[in-house]
């Protein structure tokens, strides 16, 4: 037997074929050393794994599935186990897990924003210029003005309540972060406090705060 | 090769017409062949105030539909040799022409004329389509007031939008006094609010009612506003004038008992 354990790659995640005519303790021995020598290449992404080739009971699964994490840094989300169904609402979960990775990323968007100009982004983003009255930016992950906050913003589109909105000029008519919306005070504008600001959510309200350490700390991305 | 300035502002009665009227007057002053094309189709009025209502035969709607031929729609103004009009048709509405035909409308004319100016209709819809199409430039013109300053963020965002090469900004209406109370934003208020370069600040001035209603715009003369309006035409055609101190200057009785 050349080849006890075959680690092969699908669409959302890996297959691990199992040779049927060992028994379960060998293969064990097999499975970790496998994933210990392909760990660098497998990465560390969110994956779903599959077992093929000799059926194992559900506590046998979950000890390999010790072993596999014990020699690897693979995020496995879930085990494939080829119910159709349940295939669907895995593909689902993975789906969830790589937007998660994607709000904490982000990109930038350089110009003003002017009155009935709307933006709209998957990923967190930093707007390099103004947001105008009358203007949106939405965001499921944070949003960051280097600018002028005049208009609207929506930060955590529509779930993530550690979402945070900055602005060097935070004046903003509206404010939602997951789906909690804070309009400004009807004060004249003169008599608004202006300045560098972070919005974040504190027990269901928007909290406005000047920068310090004690902000950051409790900020989670 | 001529340039189409197209002159708009989202709000109505910011001055939009005035502007025209006085900017096109300013520059066939300045030895310019200039055309100015009312685009308010069912709204005309830039022949009011010019002045040259009693001319109209054909109009802007004839041209397009091919009803008469462009020379036989112009207007030749009473006062300057080249300086003409093409007005609008007052029974149609704004759907009588569109982007295509306004563009190529345009072209036609770059051939003959300097300077081809068109007077925007207020609004975002079909007409400030039109006016738009064949745009080099455009002025925005706004008044210190925060709703026209919101039309006008939205204008500029159309403009971007769509290209538009060079988009200048003139504040109207501006009252010194009121600034200095502190009751007005300024013309840098303004600047700073919407972020394109200022063209020109035109103060209030009663004088552009009665230049209104008389049919003759005022560009050029020794109001506040025709001084000026012909800063502006300076400055379009590349010129650097400075800005007219617009502190209105107080006369002997004023300067005696003037709060200040």
């Amino acid at each position: 037997m050349e080849n006890p354990v075959v680690i092969k790659g699908n669409k959302h995640g890996i297959t691990v074929f199992l040779d049927a005519k060992l028994d379960f303790e060998t293969l064990k021995k097999f499975v970790a050393e496998k994933f210990r020598d392909s760990s660098k290449f497998l990465g560390e992404a969110p994956v779903i794994l599959g077992f093929e080739g000799r059926p194992l009971l559900p506590e046998q699964e979950v000890e390999m599935l010790d072993i596999i994490n014990a020699n690897c840094d693979l995020k496995v989300i879930m085990i494939d186990d080829h119910d159709a169904e349940r295939e669907e609402r895995y593909k689902k979960q993975l789906d969830e897990v790589l937007m998660e990775i994607d709000r904490a990323q982000g990109s930038f968007y350089k110009g003003n924003l002017r009155s009935g100009q709307e933006v709209f982004f998957e990923k967190s983003v930093v707007v390099l210029g103004d947001v105008h009255p009358g203007a949106s930016v939405v965001s499921k992950g944070n949003v960051v003005i280097l600018g002028a906050l005049k208009g609207q913003v929506a930060a955590g589109a529509y779930e993530n309540e550690n979402a945070f909105v900055f602005a060097t000029d935070m004046s903003p008519v509206m404010i939602q972060i997951a789906n909690v919306r804070a309009r400004c005070s009807d004060e004249p504008e003169k008599n608004k406090e202006k300045g560098m600001k972070l919005a974040f959510l504190e027990e269901g309200r928007i909290c406005l705060e000047p920068l310090s350490k004690k902000v950051w700390n409790d900020i989670r991305l | 090769m001529g340039e189409v300035i197209v002159i708009t502002s989202g709000k109505g009665g910011v001055g939009k017409t005035t502007t025209t009227a006085n900017v096109g007057t300013g520059l066939a002053k300045l030895e310019r062949k200039v055309v100015l094309i009312d685009t308010d189709i069912g709204l005309r009025n830039l022949d009011v105030v010019m002045g040259l209502e009693n001319r109209i035969v054909f109009n802007l709607v004839d041209v397009i539909e091919g009803t008469c031929r462009i020379k036989q729609a112009l207007i030749k103004d009473k006062r300057y040799p080249n300086l003409y009009l093409l007005p609008a048709a007052q029974s149609k509405d704004k759907t009588a022409v569109n982007p295509e035909q306004m563009k190529k409308l345009c072209d036609e004319l770059r051939d003959e004329f300097d300077y081809i100016l068109m007077d925007c209709p207020a609004g975002i819809e079909q007409g400030f389509q039109n006016a738009i199409a064949g745009a080099d430039r455009a002025i925005v013109v706004t008044t210190p007031e925060v709703s026209a300053v919101r039309d006008a963020d939205r204008i500029i965002g159309l403009l971007e939008a769509h290209e538009m090469k060079h988009t200048h900004l003139l504040v109207n209406r501006l009252r010194m006094d009121m600034v200095k109370r502190g009751d007005m934003m300024s013309s840098d208020d303004v600047v700073e609010v919407l972020a394109i370069d200022l063209i020109g600040v035109v103060p209030d001035d009663e004088n552009i009612v009665i230049s209104t209603n008389q049919g003759e715009p005022l560009v050029g003369n020794d109001t506040m506003a025709g001084k000026a309006y012909m800063n502006i035409c300076r400055r379009l055609l590349g010129e650097d004038v400075p800005y007219l101190d617009l502190n209105i200057k107080k006369g002997f009785l004023g300067k005696l008992f003037g709060k200040n």
